[in-house]
């Protein structure tokens, strides 16, 4: 076992902190409360991909015939640990790279990849994942968004939700249904978001303004030809997606960035003199370096090339405890954190509830692991 | 980084599960309150598994993970801090060692008898003596899983060793942290067969979504530990050792009460051998100022 870096990570992580700090905005730490899929950010990540394009920093990961290096998950860790630690300067571009890209280098057409994969390696495309349905959010399988074949065209109609970037995206990473087999049933479709009858309605947040919607598609005719995958293949297709995606955001990393802030706030205050608050700020930090080395362990696996499975879920969990007890942390003993004069805490603050809902809500987390990792009989349904 | 264990670590641990495969299949029908076993420890000592520390090419962590598999077992012996302690001492100090700090001296303390070691750590330094029947007074029907004493007297005359206080604290640390991931592990165990086995309104007790997140959270946390405690054993760092010794210590607060609850009546009785994990997890809690001494430690280390 050997817990430390080697010579090339730190260098990848210098050479990453470097570009941030020459790079971002004199008043970025500001800026970045715009939320990720924020018309302003999305404008200044369009800039920002274009230079880590250039830099060769962008699809890193990807192999080296589609423009990557073919770097490994380490270093794919250490990319998204500190742009999420910079407030996330991809904005939602970060998608793109993480698991669209890779998930249409699997399972796109060579018309699907020649039209798609090159933006995104540019750092000029932003997708918009349409998964959850007002009936369907948890339950993912009983979506009903509808796509009814038509000879060459499918006609999509139902409504998504909570969709993010849908606002500024160009196009849709579709998930419908094409017959009532549960999960058999259900297919991808890659729909550019200007195609007529799609409309998207802004849904104000707690989290910046721009990042959830609602999508509605009334019969929007789609060729078959923007199918990704067979008919029906939707359900694998998404596991491969998740198995590029499984531990989710690091956002343990930020949490733990912002706990260390707010403690150097606390200190010029005196505030940190309280044992109370510094106990509780150790609790904090023991939380998110849990999570550090739960993720961690998933890395290697990857790494390794070994399958991932539910221990995945036991890190995402980990990391919703540690995003919690930090955001409490800083609620309780730096209140004004929240109104405007920590800029980067608040950022912190605005995007930390999300931990336990997106991509996997935490209680979906815990049955995954009841089943698979501590192999529990399972629920009756 | 690289997480596998090395092939060494793999052969420690696979002639660990040999030597104690009869142990841990031993019957536990009202075993008490502790089980000490002379004849493991015996073994265990004679197989070098708690001199690994010694050794820099296995080093700490080789020597973790053998504190964390042997606290998997029913049976208690005193190797955390033999296995993890004892290597900035010397192999010359008879076994058990048992730790004590300066100040706290009166509280009951693990393994302690005529014989055997005890180490005080504190403002004053480190320093040992070997404990004489005079100065123990054993505690057989302390509310712990670990066999206790009570120190009466502490001798002035005592070896003081060249050692500094902060590198003995955090490596008791991170060996209270590998011996409470291996007992967490072994109760969680224990209470996942439980409650799949155990049927009430016609259907195991596992498939209760309450009890089953708990069991879940419980898994997180085990996991936790355990990570933290091998990544502070690798890096010796003495704010790793307070964090994943914090959490080994709010890790047992939190999952203790929740195991026994899950036994229902079973969970109090003598008969199941659950508390022989978390009866030892419970004076565990209580080490180095508990997760007060802890949280203000890694404060220290992390923050200054
Ligand atoms: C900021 C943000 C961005 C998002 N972006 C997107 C996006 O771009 N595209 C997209 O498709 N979706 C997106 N989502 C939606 C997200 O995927 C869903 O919120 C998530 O799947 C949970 O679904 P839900 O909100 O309907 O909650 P529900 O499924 O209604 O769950 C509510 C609560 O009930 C619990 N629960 C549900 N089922 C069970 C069960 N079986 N056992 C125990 N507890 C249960 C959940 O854990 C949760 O605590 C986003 C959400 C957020 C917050």
């Amino acid at each position: 076992m050997d817990f430390a870096w080697t010579d090339q990570e730190t260098a990848f992580r210098a050479r990453l902190r470097a570009l941030l700090a020459d790079t971002l905005p004199d008043d970025w730490e500001r800026f970045s409360q715009h939320g990720p899929a924020s018309p302003a950010l999305t404008r200044y990540a369009e800039t920002f991909c274009g230079t880590l394009a250039e830099q060769g920093l962008l699809i890193p990961h990807w192999p080296v015939a589609l423009g990557g290096q073919g770097l490994d998950p380490w270093h794919q860790t250490i990319l998204a640990e500190e742009m999420w630690i910079a407030g996330e300067p991809r904005g939602g571009q970060y998608m793109n790279v993480n698991w669209i890209g890779p998930t249409l280098i699997r399972y796109g057409s060579p018309d699907q990849q020649a039209r798609y994969l090159p933006p995104i390696g540019e750092g000029k495309a932003l997708w918009c994942q349409g998964f959850s349905e007002p009936g369907s959010g948890s339950d993912l399988a009983s979506l009903r968004t509808r796509a009814e074949r038509d000879g060459d065209f499918y006609h999509v109609t139902g409504q998504k939700i909570w969709t993010s970037y849908a606002g500024l995206a160009d196009t849709c990473f579709l998930v419908c249904r094409t017959s009532d087999d549960r999960k058999r049933g259900i297919s991808i479709l890659l729909v550019p978001m200007d195609t007529p009858g799609i409309t998207v309605r802004q849904i104000p947040s707690l989290i910046g303004e721009g990042d959830i919607h609602e999508v509605f598609f009334d019969d929007v005719t789609v060729p078959v030809t923007a199918r990704l995958g067979d008919e029906g293949q939707a359900w694998e297709i998404i596991g491969y997606s998740l198995t590029n995606e499984r531990l989710g955001i690091p956002r343990y990393a930020l949490a733990r960035a912002a706990l260390d802030r707010a403690v150097a706030v606390l200190k010029e205050q005196g505030g940190f003199d309280s044992e109370a608050v510094r106990i509780e700020a150790a609790h904090a930090a023991a939380l998110t370096e849990a999570a550090r080395m739960a993720s961690y362990a998933i890395v290697d696996r990857r790494a390794k090339g070994e399958a991932i499975g539910a221990e995945s879920s036991s890190a995402r969990f980990a990391t919703v405890m540690a995003e919690r007890r930090v955001c409490e942390f800083i609620v309780e003993y730096l209140p004004e954190a929240l109104a405007d004069a920590h800029p980067y805490l608040k950022m912190h603050h605005q995007r930390g509830i999300v931990a336990g809902i997106a991509a996997g809500a935490a209680e979906i987390q815990l049955n995954i692991i009841a089943t698979d990792v501590l192999k529990l009989p399972r629920e009756p349904r | 980084m690289d997480l596998s264990l090395t092939d060494d670590q793999v052969a420690i641990l696979d002639a660990i599960d040999t030597l104690t495969r009869p142990y841990a299949g031993a019957s536990l029908h009202e075993a008490g309150f502790a089980l000490p076993d002379a004849q493991l420890d015996r073994e265990l000592a004679e197989g070098g598994f708690l001199d690994i520390g010694f050794d820099p090419d296995l080093g700490a962590v080789s020597a973790a993970l053998v504190v964390e598999r042997l606290a998997r077992l029913p049976q208690t012996v005193e190797a955390a801090a033999s296995a993890l302690i004892r290597p900035l001492l010397g192999d010359d100090l008879p076994r058990p060692l048992c730790m004590v700090e300066e100040g706290r001296t009166t509280r009951p303390i693990r393994f302690l008898r005529e014989g055997g070691t005890v180490l005080i750590v504190g403002r004053s330094g480190v320093s040992t003596f070997t404990a004489t029947a005079e100065q123990v007074r054993p505690e057989p029907e302390a509310l712990f899983g670990y066999p206790m004493a009570t120190l009466l007297a502490v001798p002035a005359d005592r070896i003081s060793h060249a050692v500094s206080v902060e590198d003995i604290l955090t490596r008791w640390r991170i060996a209270l942290a590998a011996e409470a991931a291996g007992l967490l592990a072994a109760a969680l165990d224990s209470t996942v067969a439980h409650v799949t086995d155990r049927q009430q309104f016609g259907r195991p007790l596992a498939t209760f979504q309450a009890l089953r997140h708990r069991l879940a959270e419980a898994q997180v946390r085990a996991n936790g530990v355990r990570w933290l405690a091998l990544k502070a054993a690798a890096t010796l760092d003495p704010g790793d050792a307070a964090l994943a010794a914090l959490h080994a210590q709010e890790s047992a607060r939190a999952t203790v009460y929740d195991f026994h609850q899950f036994f229902g009546a079973m969970g109090v009785t003598l008969e199941h051998p659950l508390h022989l994990w978390t009866y030892r997890l419970k004076a565990l809690i209580s080490d180095l100022g508990g997760r007060g001494g802890q949280g203000l430690a890694a404060a220290e280390a992390l923050w200054k």
